[in-house]
C-alpha cells in the first residue's frame, strides 16, 4: 500500500513540473498541452480509446499467453534433455540479438496486417524474457538439493516437478513481470508500423493528422494498462513466492 | 531391491523392533554394506585429486559406527559413493547385503543424509519430512499419517504446519533427521548432523539419537568431527588419514549402553580418547602442513 501511495505521489509532482513548465516557458499546446485538456480528451474519446486499448491488451495478452508458456516448456525441456540446449539456445539467442521489432516488416509479410502479426512479434519478445530467466531459474538450483532427491531413487522428472520449478519461481515470475511491460511496448510499436487498429495504430493516425491530444490520451491510457498489469504480477509474486 | 521377508518385516514395523542391547546384536550377521578397495580421483580441468584411496569397510547390521577425519580427506565423498551419488573409480567393490552394487544401482538404497540440512523453503516441515515416501509414490496424505506419529519422538510435535524458516538449527536438524528415517533403509548414512549446533544442543541432540537409533534398529555410518560424539556415540570409531583419505584405525568402543552423558568422564572413555586424539592429531597436522605448502 505505501507503494501505491509513493506513485501517487511520482504522479502527482510529474503533473505539477508539467503544469509548471507550461507557465514559465509558454508552452504552445501542440508541444505541451495542458493536463485537464488531455483530461478532456480522454473523456470525450473514451469509447474509441478503449476500443483501441481491447485490440491491444488482445495482441499483448495473446502473445504474451503462447510466449510465456512456450518459454516455461522449452526452459524445462532444456533442463531435461541437455542437447536441446546445446542444438537450440543458440538459435534463439541469435534471433534474439536483434531488436524484435526488426522482424516487423517480416511480419507483416507473413501474417498480414491484422493481429496475427502483431502476436507473432509479442510471442519472440515476451517469450525470450521469460525463457532466460526460467532457464537460468531452472539451471541455477543447489546441486546438493538435486543429489538428496536421487539419493531417494528420484529421476530427472520428479526432480523437476518437486525442486526445480518451485525453486525458480521466483526468476519466472520476475521474468513473467518484465515480459508484461515488453508485451505491451511491442504491441503498441508493431501496430504503429502497421495495424487496422489498436492505440498505437492510434497514435500513428493522430500524430499524422497533427492531433496531439488524442495522441497524449493514448499514451496516458496505454501506460496506465501497462502499469496495471505490472501491479497485477507484483502481487501475484507475492502470493506465490511467499517464502523468500 | 528384492529384500528377503526378514528385512521388510522389520522395515515396516520400526516400532515394535527391540532395542538394540549392545554388541552382541550388533556384530550377528554378516555386513550389510562391505566397501572394497575404493579409490575416487576427480580430475577437475586436468588437475587430478585423489579424494580416498584403497578404503576399505565394512558395517555390521544395526551397528552404529562413526567416522573421523581431518577436513577434505574424503568423508563426504565415501558418502556420495555408498549413496549411488558418485562414482568410485574402477578396480573398487561395493557389497551391500551381499550382492555387488556399483554407482547408480546404488541410488535409492541407503537412507542418506547431506551435510547441510537442505529443507525446501516452500514446503511445511511434515511435507519436508515425507519427500522422499513422495518419491517412492506414496500418496502425500498417506505420508503425512505415517510422518505425524513419528512428530512426538522427533521433538517437533505442533511444528508440523510451520515453514523451515521458522524453524531453530537444531529444529531443523531434526527435521532432516525425520526425512532420513523415514526413507526406511536398513543403512543410514549421516554427513555431521549436529555440526553447526551449540555444544549444548549438540549433546541433547546426541542422547537423543542413541534413544532413536535404539527403537528403530538401522545400521548407521556417522561422520563427525568432534572425537567426543564419536566415542559417545559408536560401537566403533573409524579414523581416517590426510587427503587421500585412507582407513588409518578402527576401534571398537566397548562402553556400555545405554550410554550416560556423564560416561564422557570416566577413565575408560577418556583413554579411548586419547588413543583416537593421538592419530587424529597426527593425520590433522599433515592435512594442514600440506594446505601450507599450497597456500
Ligand atoms: N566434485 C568434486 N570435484 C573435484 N574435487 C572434489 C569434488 N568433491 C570433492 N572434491 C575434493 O575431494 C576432497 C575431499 O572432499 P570431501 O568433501 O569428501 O571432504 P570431507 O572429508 O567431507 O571434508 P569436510 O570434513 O570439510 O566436510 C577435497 O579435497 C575436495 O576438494
Ligand atoms: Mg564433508
Amino acid at each position: 500500500m505505501a507503494r501505491a501511495g509513493y506513485l501517487a505521489l511520482g504522479i502527482f509532482i510529474i503533473g505539477c513540473l508539467w503544469e509548471a513548465a507550461i507557465a514559465i516557458f509558454a508552452l504552445p499546446p501542440f508541444i505541451l498541452p495542458p493536463l485537464a485538456s488531455i483530461g478532456g480528451a480522454i473523456w470525450s474519446e473514451f469509447p474509441f480509446l478503449m476500443r483501441g486499448l481491447r485490440a491491444t491488451l488482445t495482441v499483448a495478452g495473446a502473445g504474451y499467453a503462447v510466449g510465456a508458456v512456450a518459454a516455461i516448456l522449452l526452459a524445462l525441456s532444456m533442463v531435461l534433455v541437455p542437447t536441446i540446449e546445446r542444438v537450440v539456445k543458440p538459435v534463439i539467442v541469435a534471433i534474439n540479438s536483434v531488436p524484435v521489432v526488426a522482424y516487423a516488416p517480416l511480419c507483416l509479410v507473413w501474417f498480414g496486417m491484422g493481429p496475427a502479426s502483431k502476436i507473432a512479434m509479442v510471442i519472440l519478445a515476451a517469450g525470450f524474457t521469460v525463457f532466460v530467466n526460467a532457464l537460468q531459474g531452472l539451471q541455477s538450483v543447489d546441486a546438493a538439493g538435486v543429489n538428496l532427491l536421487r539419493s531417494f531413487g528420484a529421476g530427472p522428472f520428479r526432480i523437476a516437478w518437486m525442486l526445480r520449478l518451485p525453486a525458480a519461481l521466483p526468476a519466472i515470475i520476475t521474468g513473467l513481470r518484465v515480459a508484461v511491460v515488453r508485451s505491451m511496448i511491442i504491441a503498441i510499436v508493431a501496430e504503429m508500423l502497421g495495424a487496422y487498429e489498436g492505440l498505437g495504430r492510434i497514435i500513428y493516425e493522430s500524430t499524422q493528422q497533427i492531433e496531439f491530444l488524442t495522441l497524449w490520451a493514448a499514451i496516458i491510457v496505454a501506460s496506465t494498462a501497462s502499469m496495471i498489469a505490472y501491479g497485477i504480477l507484483v502481487v501475484i509474486d507475492r502470493r506465490l513466492v511467499w517464502w523468500k | 531391491m528384492a529384500g528377503s521377508a526378514l528385512d521388510r518385516v522389520e522395515t515396516d514395523k520400526p516400532y515394535e523392533a527391540l532395542a538394540v542391547t549392545g554388541k552382541a546384536e550388533a556384530s550377528a550377521g554378516s555386513p550389510i554394506i562391505e566397501l572394497a578397495q575404493l579409490t575416487k580421483t576427480f580430475d577437475s580441468s586436468g588437475q587430478k585429486v585423489v579424494a580416498i584411496e584403497g578404503v576399505d569397510l565394512a558395517v555390521r547390521p544395526g551397528e552404529f559406527v562413526t567416522l573421523v577425519g581431518p577436513s577434505g580427506c574424503g568423508k563426504s565423498t565415501l558418502f556420495n559413493i555408498v549413496s549411488g551419488l558418485l562414482d568410485a573409480d574402477t578396480g573398487g567393490k561395493i557389497h551391500f547385503k551381499g550382492e555387488e552394487r556399483q554407482g547408480k544401482e546404488l541410488l535409492g538404497t541407503v537412507s542418506f543424509m547431506p551435510q547441510r540440512d537442505l529443507l525446501l523453503p516452500w514446503r511445511r516441515v511434515i511435507d519436508n519430512a515425507v519427500i522422499a515416501l513422495e518419491v517412492e509414490g506414496m500418496r502425500r496424505k498417506e505420508a503425512r499419517e505415517k510422518a505425524q506419529v513419528m512428530f512426538q519422538e522427533f521433538g517437533l510435535a505442533g511444528f508440523e504446519r510451520h515453514y523451515p524458516h521458522q524453524l531453530s538449527g537444531g529444529m531443523r536438524q531434526r527435521v532432516a533427521l525425520m526425512r532420513t528415517f523415514l526413507f526406511e533403509r536398513d543403512l543410514m548414512l549421516l554427513d555431521e548432523p549436529f555440526g553447526a549446533l551449540d555444544a549444548l544442543t549438540r549433546v541433547m541432540m546426541q542422547r537423543w539419537l542413541l534413544g532413536i537409533w535404539q527403537r528403530h534398529r538401522r545400521s548407521i555410518l556417522f561422520i563427525t568431527h568432534d572425537v567426543d560424539e564419536a566415542i559417545f556415540l559408536g560401537d566403533r570409531v573409524v579414523v581416517m588419514t590426510a587427503r587421500p583419505g585412507r582407513i588409518k584405525l578402527s576401534r571398537e568402543i566397548d562402553l556400555p549402553r545405554p550410554r550416560d552423558p556423564h560416561v564422557t568422564t570416566t577413565p575408560e572413555f577418556l583413554a579411548i580418547k586419547a588413543d583416537l586424539m593421538e592419530a587424529i592429531e597426527e593425520e590433522s597436522m599433515k592435512s594442514f602442513m600440506s594446505q601450507d605448502e599450497r597456500g
